[in-house]
């Protein structure tokens, strides 16, 4: 765990709400995961009070040297504050943080589930398992409200996946839930994915979650939560899962430490939030 | 200027002697393990550890946090791994550390603290005990015995008769007097006093018509909460017969400062933790430079030195 000043290369709108942050900070980009997180200070004031939490969405270790990109949807004030930022301005990072995925085994083959700005992890996974020598056939199923939210879809294209999209609209894609078409075309498939790796809202996460169980496949979940401190110590990204043997009900696992990365029958999915 | 003078931070609160004034608060800094790459657990005066109760707690739904205008509502419950856990899981840690180490802790009923206090009093590697009188988050205990002189009395009595520790009674902020139950604590036999815990809040998502947090109401933290919490302990210093810690929105060197100045022997970080985890070193540096530029040798040359014209 770090806590550096990295300097921004860029800060690019992609869409009206989705922006790329590209920031060079050697330290934390040698030692950081696929799915795990850093927690960024946007400014050096008290407004907005807390870190914000981020996943890496793209390394770059040599262009320049340290150098990665962060993916974010502006949905707040902090958000807001950080997509008016300029190229040469300094955001400090705490960091690497979490536990993030587990990479398959050599032969499986592999799909992706992503919804939304859920999307923002997923391209680091896919260049590491790439880059890991994975022979098995790749998939990403991303979905969207409309086309608008379908970014970097060339990206897992160059990486030899096989890209299905979905938008609520039908701007793009298939129309409706990405969860909706997926499960009718996995029952389709010959030979199941070895694992899906999904990142997405709630109810999208726990469709993935319960039809990978129907169908036997394991599943890793990136979790999002509202957090204070990244760490473990304020205990307020609580995630509902269930209890290791002989600890009480509920059983609250911190989605910082514990996660943001879980195994989709590690959590207890809540009624009211789906 | 000389830069070697000798600098004191060293204060004395009853039997507690600590090296610098600057202490964590229970609930931000985890059991210290959590920051323990950040920050070295030896250089702060003191730590106080997360909450903990007679049995493990899993503490309140989520959503649990907000964030206000300069604050943190939160709604955690008092999530903690119980006793035993604490006792044989943590304090090993704990234990061997060159820091005093300040157990907080929370009962459901007065004869609860008392068999916890009683638990603690013969493990090795605790300096003192903080009596949780003042979380607003769960049903039964907390702020209810806080608010009340009367609990205050008989739960400061239960920890004291049961321990030799030195004890820390930390005080809630929603009261309509504070300095009355601040009276009850000391004459119950408290070493020391603490405040503020957070103070008693609310949000609510105007477009869904639901509260922010799951527990409906919470407790607010941060530079919000600090010109409550300096006057507070500000009116308690004017009646207390034993030290007190402040703590409150504390976020700079100048915010441990007026502390300081109005009379606190030592203050606690707690918010502040989480948006930069160096923030107690930074405070420990800026006491010595604060004294240093003013060709001061002792941090006691400032506590209570308020100059009101």
């Amino acid at each position: 765990m770090l806590l550096r000043n990295a300097k921004i290369l860029f800060n690019n709108p992609v869409s009206l709400e989705l922006y790329h942050m590209a920031l060079v900070c050697p330290d934390i980009a040698a030692t950081i995961q696929p799915g795990q997180f850093l927690m960024v200070r946007i400014q050096d004031r008290l407004d907005p009070l807390l870190r914000r939490p981020f996943a890496v969405h793209r390394l770059y270790p040599n262009d320049p040297p340290g150098s990665f990109e962060m993916l974010y949807k502006v949905v707040g004030r902090g958000t807001q504050l950080l997509s008016n930022m300029l190229a040469g301005d300094s955001v400090n990072l705490l960091g690497p943080l979490g536990r993030g995925f587990r990479l398959p085994e050599e032969k499986g083959s592999v799909l992706m589930v992503a919804g939304g700005i859920g999307i923002a992890p997923l391209p680091y996974l896919a260049e590491t398992i790439a880059a890991s020598g994975c022979k098995g056939p790749s998939v990403l199923w991303f979905g969207g409200k409309n086309s608008a939210d379908l970014v970097c879809v060339q990206h897992f294209n160059d990486l030899g996946f096989t890209v299905q999209l979905v938008t609520e609209d039908g701007s793009e894609g298939r129309k409706g839930l990405v969860t909706g078409h997926l499960e009718q075309w996995l029952t389709q498939q010959n030979e199941l994915p070895g694992v899906i790796y999904s990142c997405g809202p709630y109810p999208m996460q726990r469709s993935v979650a319960e039809m990978a169980a129907r169908l036997g496949i394991s599943s890793q979940l990136s979790m999002e939560a509202l957090m204070g401190c990244g760490v473990g110590a304020c205990l307020s990204c609580s995630l509902r899962c269930r209890p290791p043997e002989g600890t009480q009900e509920p059983h609250y696992a911190n989605v910082c430490q514990d996660g943001p990365v879980f195994d989709g029958e590690e959590i207890v999915w809540d009624e009211s939030s789906s | 200027m000389a830069n070697d003078s000798p600098i004191s931070l060293t204060v004395e609160l009853g039997p507690l002697r600590l090296k610098n004034p600057v202490m964590v608060a229970s609930g931000t800094f985890g059991y210290g393990q959590e920051y323990a790459e950040l920050v070295p657990p030896e250089r702060l005066g003191a730590m106080v550890v997360k909450g903990i109760s007679l049995e493990p707690r899993s503490g309140n739904p989520p959503p649990r946090i907000w964030e206000t205008c300069g604050g943190m509502l939160n709604a955690i419950g008092l999530q903690n791994v119980g006793l035993r856990a604490f006792v044989e899981e943590k304090l090993p840690w704990l234990n061997p550390l060159p820091v005093p180490v300040i157990v907080n802790l929370f009962g459901n009923t007065v004869e609860e603290y008392g068999k916890l206090a009683a638990a603690l009093d013969g493990q090795e590697g605790i300096a003192g005990l903080e009596i949780n009188i003042s979380c607003p988050n769960v049903k039964a205990g907390g702020m209810i015995f806080g608010s009340d002189p009367k609990m205050v009395f008989q739960v400061v009595s239960a920890v004291r008769s049961r321990t030799n520790l030195p004890v820390i009674t930390k005080l809630t902020p929603n009261v309509t007097d504070i300095t009355v139950t601040a009276r009850a604590a000391q004459d119950a036999g408290t070493d020391i006093l603490s405040l503020i815990n957070t103070v008693a809040g609310m949000a609510v998502d105007a477009q869904t018509r639901q509260p922010r947090l799951a527990n409906v109401v919470g407790g607010l933290s941060g530079p919000a909460i600090k010109p409550i919490a300096l006057r507070m302990v500000w009116q308690v210093v004017q009646v207390s017969t034993v030290p007190v810690i402040g703590l409150g929105g504390i976020v700079s060197v100048e915010d441990a400062l007026e502390f300081l100045i109005v009379g606190a022997k030592a203050i606690q970080v707690g918010t502040a933790n989480f948006i930069n985890p160096g923030v107690t070193l930074e405070i420990i540096d800026g006491l010595e430079d604060y004294l240093r530029q003013r060709n001061l040798e002792d941090i006691n040359e400032i506590i209570g030195t308020l100059e009101v014209p």
